[in-house]
C-alpha cells in the first residue's frame, strides 16, 4: 500500500507547535529581561539575562503569603475531595433504595456550572460566617462530582470476593474502603489529587468574591492585584506569572495521563 | 532494598528533590543574612582610599534614595551591618570631590552577606 | 421464632447498611446542595425581589426582567459578546478537529505534539491573561513586533483598547487555552471508532475524504457535542480572562453576560438585579445546550447513561 509522506504533518504539527509555544517564551524572555521591557524593537533573545526579577517578586508583594493561602487552600481542597469523594463513591457501589434519584441528582448538578451560582453562594458563605476564611474558599471545592464518578467506577471493578472475604475477617466498611479498595484504585486517587490540585490552585472568581483582606488572598488574586497596583511596567510581573504557572505545569507534566484520562471521563461518563 | 524502591517513583523523588532544596536553600539563607555589605574604594591608580564617604541608596519604586552612609578605614575597606535590603546602589566620594560611578547592587535575598568589588574614584570633571 | 429473629436480624443489618450510606453520601451531598441546588432556587427567588443586604425582601413580580430587557443597553451588549463568544468556539472546535486528525495518525513524535498543544489548558486563567496583554502590547508586544516588522502596519495597534478589536483579541486568548482541550476530547473520540470501519471502507475504494465525511463524522458526533458544550460552558468560566485582560473595557465592548452579573452584584451591589441576570444566562446556556443536542442528532443522552 502506497503511504503518502509524512514530512507535510510533521511541519503543520510544527507550526501549529511553534505557534502555541510562543506565548510561554515571550512571557519567559520578559521575566528574564534587564529593567526597560519597554524598547523597541524587542529583543527576540532576552538582553544580559538574570534571575534577579525573580527576587523582586517575592519582597515586592507579599509573595510567601499569597503562596501560603493558596497552599492551605489547595491542601484543604484535597484531603476534602479525597475523604468526600471516595465516601460518596464506595456509598454508590452500594444497592439501596433511591440510588438511582441521587445518581440523577448529581448528573444534573454536573451541568450547573459554580459561575451561574455566585450570588446565593456568596450570600450562603456569608450565612455561615465563614467569608474571608480558608474554609470560605475552599468549601465548593470540596467535592467534585467527577472524582465521584471516578472513585465509583474504580471500586466497581473491585473483585467482589475480595470485598465480601474482608467483610468475614470483621473489617469494618471504612477499613474495606482505606485498606482494600484504596490500594487498589491508585490511579483514581492520582486522578483525583491532580484534578483537585489544578482546580483549586486556579481558581479565581471564587476567592476573588469571598476574600476581603489583602492578607487572605491567594496568587490569582495576588497576581491580578500585582496588574492593578504596579501596572505591567516591570518584569517582575512575569516573573511572578512564571513562578504561579510553574507548579501547575510541573503536575502536568508529571502526571499528564492521570489528568487526561481525569478530564475525558469526566467528559464521557457525563 | 526494595523497601526504599518507592523513593524513585516520581511523585516521591519530585517532592522530596524539592523540599531538600528549599531546605537547603533556607539554611544557606539563615547563614548568610546578616545584611553585610563589604567592599574597598580606590582612586584611579588603585591606591585604597581612607575616609572617604560611601553612601547606600535604596530603591523606592522607581527611583533611588540615600539609605545609609559610612566612611572607609585606613584600609579604605568599608562595611555596612544589618542592611535589610535586596537591591540598591552604592557610590563613594571624597572630601575634595571625587566621586565614583554609582554600582548596581542585586542581591539573591534580603540581607545578603556581599563582598563588593572595589569603587574606583574618578577624578572631578570640569 | 427462628425465621422471625432472621427476618429482624436482616431487616436491621438493612438498616444499618442504609445508615451507612447516608452517612457516606451526605458530606458531598451536603455542598452540593449547598453550592449547586440551593443557589439555584436562590437566585429564581431573588430575580423576583427587590432585595439588598440591608433591607427586607420585597416582591416585585418581572420588574428586574423589566428593566434588563427594555432600559438596559449594558445588557444587551453583554448578551450580544456572549453570543459572539460562544458563536465562535466551532472555529476552535474545527482547527482541534484538524489538530485530532493529524495527531492521531501514525504520525512519529505524536505525543510530543499532543502534549505541547494541550500545555496550555491547564494554565491559571488569570496568568494566561496577563500572558496575552503582554503579546497584545503596543511598545513591547509580540504581535505589535511582528505586524509592524513585517510592514502590515505603520503604527502600533492598541488591541485591547480599541472598540473593533478588543473582542476578538479575547477570544483569541480563550482559543490558545482552550484548545489543547478540544484536541483531547475529540482525540478521545477518535480513537473510540473502530479501526475494522476503515479497512473495510479502503477495501472497498472509498476515498479518503468520504472517509472522513461517512464514518469519522457521524461517530464522532457525540464528542462534538460534548465540545461545543465546552465552548458554551466558557463563555462562563472565561470570566478570569476578561476581568485581567480588558475587565470588559473599551465601553462595554468586551462585557460578556458573567462579567456584567458579577459587576452588578459586588460592584454595584445589586444582588437581585445580578440573580435575574444569572437566570437569564442560565437559560442561554440550556437553550443552546439542548439545540446542539438536537443538531448533533439528539444521541447526547448516550452522555449521562
Amino acid at each position: 500500500m502506497r503511504r503518502a509522506p509524512s514530512w507535510p504533518r510533521h511541519a503543520i504539527m510544527i507550526a501549529v507547535s511553534v505557534l502555541m509555544l510562543i506565548p510561554f517564551y515571550w512571557v519567559l524572555k520578559t521575566s528574564l529581561t534587564g529593567e526597560n521591557i519597554y524598547a523597541y524593537p524587542p529583543r527576540i533573545v532576552p538582553v544580559d539575562p538574570h534571575l534577579y526579577n525573580y527576587v523582586d517578586v517575592w519582597y515586592l508583594i507579599p509573595f510567601p503569603r499569597y503562596l501560603l493561602n493558596s497552599l492551605i487552600v489547595t491542601a484543604m481542597a484535597i484531603c476534602g475531595n479525597l475523604l468526600f469523594n471516595t465516601a460518596a463513591g464506595y456509598a454508590l457501589t452500594k444497592q439501596f433504595p433511591g440510588r438511582r434519584w441521587i445518581v440523577l441528582l448529581l448528573l444534573s448538578c454536573m451541568l450547573i456550572p459554580f459561575q451561574a451560582t455566585i450570588i446565593p453562594a456568596y450570600l450562603i458563605t456569608a450565612q455561615l460566617g465563614v467569608l474571608n476564611t480558608h474554609l470560605g474558599i475552599a468549601l465548593p471545592l470540596l467535592s467534585t462530582i467527577i472524582c465521584i464518578f471516578i472513585f465509583k467506577a474504580s471500586f466497581e471493578s473491585v473483585p467482589r470476593s475480595l470485598i465480601d472475604a474482608a467483610r468475614v475477617d470483621g473489617l469494618g466498611e471504612w477499613r474495606i474502603v482505606v485498606r482494600i479498595l484504596l490500594p487498589l484504585s491508585k490511579s483514581a486517587v492520582a486522578t483525583n489529587v491532580i484534578l483537585t490540585f489544578i482546580w483549586s490552585w486556579n481558581a479565581f472568581m471564587w476567592p476573588l468574591i469571598v476574600t476581603r483582606s489583602p492578607e487572605m488572598q491567594t496568587l490569582p488574586l495576588g497576581l491580578a492585584r500585582f496588574l492593578s497596583v504596579l501596572e505591567d511596567t516591570t518584569g517582575a510581573l512575569y516573573a511572578f506569572v512564571v513562578l504561579v504557572l510553574v507548579p501547575g505545569l510541573a503536575i502536568f507534566l508529571m502526571a499528564q495521563k492521570e489528568f487526561i484520562r481525569g478530564l475525558t471521563s469526566g467528559a464521557t461518563k457525563g | 532494598m526494595s523497601r526504599w524502591r518507592f523513593l524513585g517513583h516520581r511523585f516521591v523523588a519530585v517532592p522530596l528533590a524539592l523540599v531538600i532544596l528549599i531546605g537547603g536553600w533556607n539554611i544557606y539563607i539563615a547563614f548568610n543574612d546578616d545584611g553585610r555589605i563589604r567592599g574597598e574604594v580606590r582612586d584611579g591608580t588603585g591606591a585604597p582610599v581612607p575616609g572617604a564617604t560611601v553612601i547606600f541608596f535604596e530603591r523606592n519604586f522607581i527611583n533611588y534614595q540615600e539609605m545609609k552612609r559610612t566612611v572607609t578605614d585606613a584600609s579604605g575597606a568599608y562595611r555596612f551591618d544589618g542592611m535589610q535590603v535586596h537591591v540598591g546602589q552604592l557610590e563613594a566620594r571624597t572630601a575634595d570631590g571625587r566621586l565614583s560611578a554609582r554600582r548596581q547592587l542585586r542581591l539573591w535575598f534580603r540581607a545578603q552577606n556581599v563582598e563588593m568589588a572595589p569603587l574606583v574614584l574618578e577624578a572631578p570633571r570640569g | 421464632m427462628a425465621r422471625a429473629s432472621g427476618s429482624t436480624w436482616f431487616h436491621r443489618k438493612q438498616t444499618r447498611e442504609l445508615a451507612l450510606v447516608g452517612c457516606f453520601l451526605l458530606p458531598a451531598l451536603t455542598i452540593f446542595f449547598l453550592y449547586r441546588i440551593l443557589p439555584l432556587g436562590w437566585n429564581v427567588w431573588l430575580s423576583f425581589n427587590s432585595w439588598s443586604p440591608l433591607k427586607g425582601a420585597k416582591w416585585v413580580g418581572i420588574d428586574n426582567y423589566q428593566e434588563m430587557l427594555f432600559d438596559d443597553d449594558v445588557f444587551w451588549d453583554a448578551f450580544a459578546n456572549t453570543l459572539i463568544f460562544i458563536g465562535c468556539s466551532p472555529i476552535a472546535i474545527a482547527l482541534a478537529f484538524a489538530i485530532a486528525l493529524l495527531v492521531n495518525s501514525d504520525l512519529k513524535g505524536a505525543a510530543v505534539y499532543r502534549t505541547i498543544v494541550f500545555l496550555s489548558y491547564p494554565l491559571m486563567t488569570v496568568a494566561v491573561g496577563i500572558i496575552w496583554r503582554w503579546l497584545y502590547d503596543e511598545r513591547g508586544g509580540f504581535i505589535n513586533y511582528v505586524l509592524r516588522s513585517s510592514g502590515i502596519v505603520d503604527q502600533p495597534v492598541k488591541f485591547l483598547q480599541s472598540f473593533d478589536w478588543a473582542l476578538a483579541c479575547v477570544i483569541a486568548a480563550e482559543f490558545w487555552q482552550v484548545l489543547g482541550f478540544y484536541m483531547i476530547i475529540l482525540l478521545t473520540g477518535l480513537q473510540s471508532i473502530p479501526q475494522h470501519l476503515y479497512e473495510a471502507a479502503r477495501v472497498d475504494g472509498v476515498p479518503p475524504y468520504a472517509r472522513l465525511l461517512r464514518i469519522t463524522l457521524p461517530l464522532l458526533r457525540p464528542s462534538i457535542f460534548l465540545c461545543i458544550v465546552v465552548g458554551i460552558l466558557n463563555s462562563f468560566t472565561s470570566f478570569d480572562l476578561v476581568y485581567v485582560m480588558t475587565n470588559g473595557g473599551p465601553g462595554h465592548a468586551t462585557e460578556l453576560l458573567i462579567t456584567y452579573i458579577y459587576k452588578a452584584g459586588f460592584g454595584q451591589t445589586r444582588f437581585d438585579y445580578a440573580a435575574a441576570l444569572t437566570i437569564v444566562q442560565f437559560f442561554l446556556l440550556v437553550v443552546l445546550t439542548v439545540i446542539a443536542n438536537k443538531l448533533s442528532g439528539g444521541n447526547a443522552g448516550s452522555l449521562e447513561r
